[in-house]
């Protein structure tokens, strides 16, 4: 039969493997015996260190005793079934996983700190070492007042102390009072000068110059109304809230007079042989339109004003 | 109404509160006159499917040198919906309800006379009574 042939090889071999175990298993509890001793003298205070370690020390332990005993109740032939040891095992695995992350996170200051401990000193490139410098922070002028104030024969120290009791005293802001600006002459006709030159670049002229200049396709765009003026834009809100609040607005005298000279400018053939002007670019006198430069009048304040009802300009 | 007369309808909006719905009308008529309220209003009526007498035209407006009119319209659900929420010009308009002719220099003076007397009606009374 090939049983017993089969357990006489597996005799041999279990007898080395007992062998095997009993002289490591002498190794390991010398060297445990050599721990607790020097655990017992005091030789690894843990006061100083990490709680974090420790706690990982002793739960590694707890496991340790757990398991030592359920090797032996189940080599003396008991059952593992409903130990109590083996729900104390899986509460301290449990914990142990959760430390695990804890663990990563602390992995480069724990190697860190054993490594300074080992060496003794700080590494080369190390970032800690490039701390701030407050002495960098001070201003430039006061250290060149100092280097002169140095230079100097018998005024160094004089000087040296000024300087840096200047830096020493407490910062006081200027009392500015807000002064109404206005508009110098020269700064209105700048101002007025760039409006124009903006306006003219983007006439029809300069813009045909260009589209016959450059090499971009041409293109043809479906536009309302090239000139939007600011009555066109009048006219279209005063339209959009009498449709939207049902009623018929008053048309001033005043307003009348402007859509009567804004229609006659466009209705003549005035258009077609007056181009924009571009006065503003070769340097001619300006052409004024009143499009362009509204009479400004004085300004209502806005609080007494009601925001309900039509906006007029007046 | 002609052919020839086109009406487009915008901005509709419906007011329950009110109980009307509100819309502006662009009437096309090319080589005739303003058209008339009425006629604005039956063709209204014909639309959306009411009678004339619940539908309210105002704010006729014909653009210069066109033929077209742009005018706003608003229908009622009831008749007396109308009468409630419309001013008394506009109902006077439609012939639903008259106003008192009262000329302006009569109202003047009527005004004025009431700033020499003092008092209600029936204490004027009384002091007169006493004082005789």
């Amino acid at each position: 039969m090939a049983a017993p042939g089969m357990l006489e090889s597996d005799l041999s071999n279990a007898v080395t493997l007992l062998k095997n175990l009993q002289e490591q298993v002498m190794a390991v509890t010398a060297q445990v015996q050599a721990l607790t001793k020097k655990v017992q003298a005091g030789a690894y205070p843990t006061e100083k260190g990490l709680s974090f370690l420790e706690v990982k020390d002793q739960l590694l332990l707890m496991y340790l005793m757990d398991l030592s005993h359920l090797i032996l109740d189940k080599a003396s032939g008991g059952s593992l079934r409903g130990h109590a040891a083996v729900l104390r095992l899986v509460e301290i695995r449990t914990v142990l996983e959760k430390l695990r992350p804890l663990d990563q996170k602390l992995k480069y200051q724990i190697d860190k700190l054993v490594k300074t401990a080992v060496t003794g000193s700080l590494s080369e490139n190390d970032p800690l070492r490039f701390k701030p410098h407050p002495s960098n922070m001070m201003s430039k002028l006061s250290s060149e007042d100092e280097e002169e104030g140095e230079a100097e024969d018998g005024h160094s120290e004089a000087s040296g102390k000024k300087s840096v009791k200047g830096v020493a005293k407490k910062y006081v802001p200027p009392r500015l009072v807000p002064v109404h600006y206005d508009e110098t002459e020269a700064e209105q006709e700048k101002k007025l000068l760039e409006r124009a030159k903006r306006r003219a670049l983007s006439s029809s002229v300069i813009r045909e110059l260009k589209e016959q200049y450059s090499d971009a396709p041409e293109e043809i765009r479906d536009a309302r109304h090239p000139h939007v003026t600011r009555q066109s834009q009048e006219d279209q809100h005063r339209i959009n809230y009498e449709e939207s609040m049902m009623v018929r607005l008053s048309v001033s005298k005043r307003e009348k007079g402007r859509r009567k000279r804004a229609h006659v400018m466009s209705s003549q053939l005035h258009s077609l042989t007056h181009f924009s002007d571009i006065s503003a670019l070769t340097g001619g006198t300006a052409r004024l339109d009143e499009d362009q430069n509204p009479i400004k009048r004085k300004k209502i304040p806005k609080k007494g004003r009601k925001k309900k009802g039509f906006r007029r300009r007046r | 109404m002609n052919d020839t007369v086109t009406s487009q309808t915008r901005k509709f909006m419906t007011s329950r509160p009110l109980q009307k719905k509100q819309i502006v009308i662009d009437i096309l008529h090319p080589g005739k006159v303003t058209i008339a309220k009425t006629e604005i209003r039956e063709k209204l009526a014909r639309m959306y499917k009411t009678t004339p007498n619940v539908i309210l035209v105002f704010g006729l407006k014909t653009h210069f040198g066109h033929d077209t009119t742009t005018s706003f319209g608003m229908i009622y659900n009831s008749l007396d919906c109308k009468k409630k929420n419309q001013p008394k010009h506009r109902l006077s308009r439609h012939g639903l309800c008259e106003q008192k002719k009262i000329s302006r220099k009569q109202q003047k003076e009527r005004k004025n006379g009431m700033k020499k007397v003092r008092g209600t009606l029936n204490s004027r009374r009384i002091i007169n009574f006493k004082k005789k």
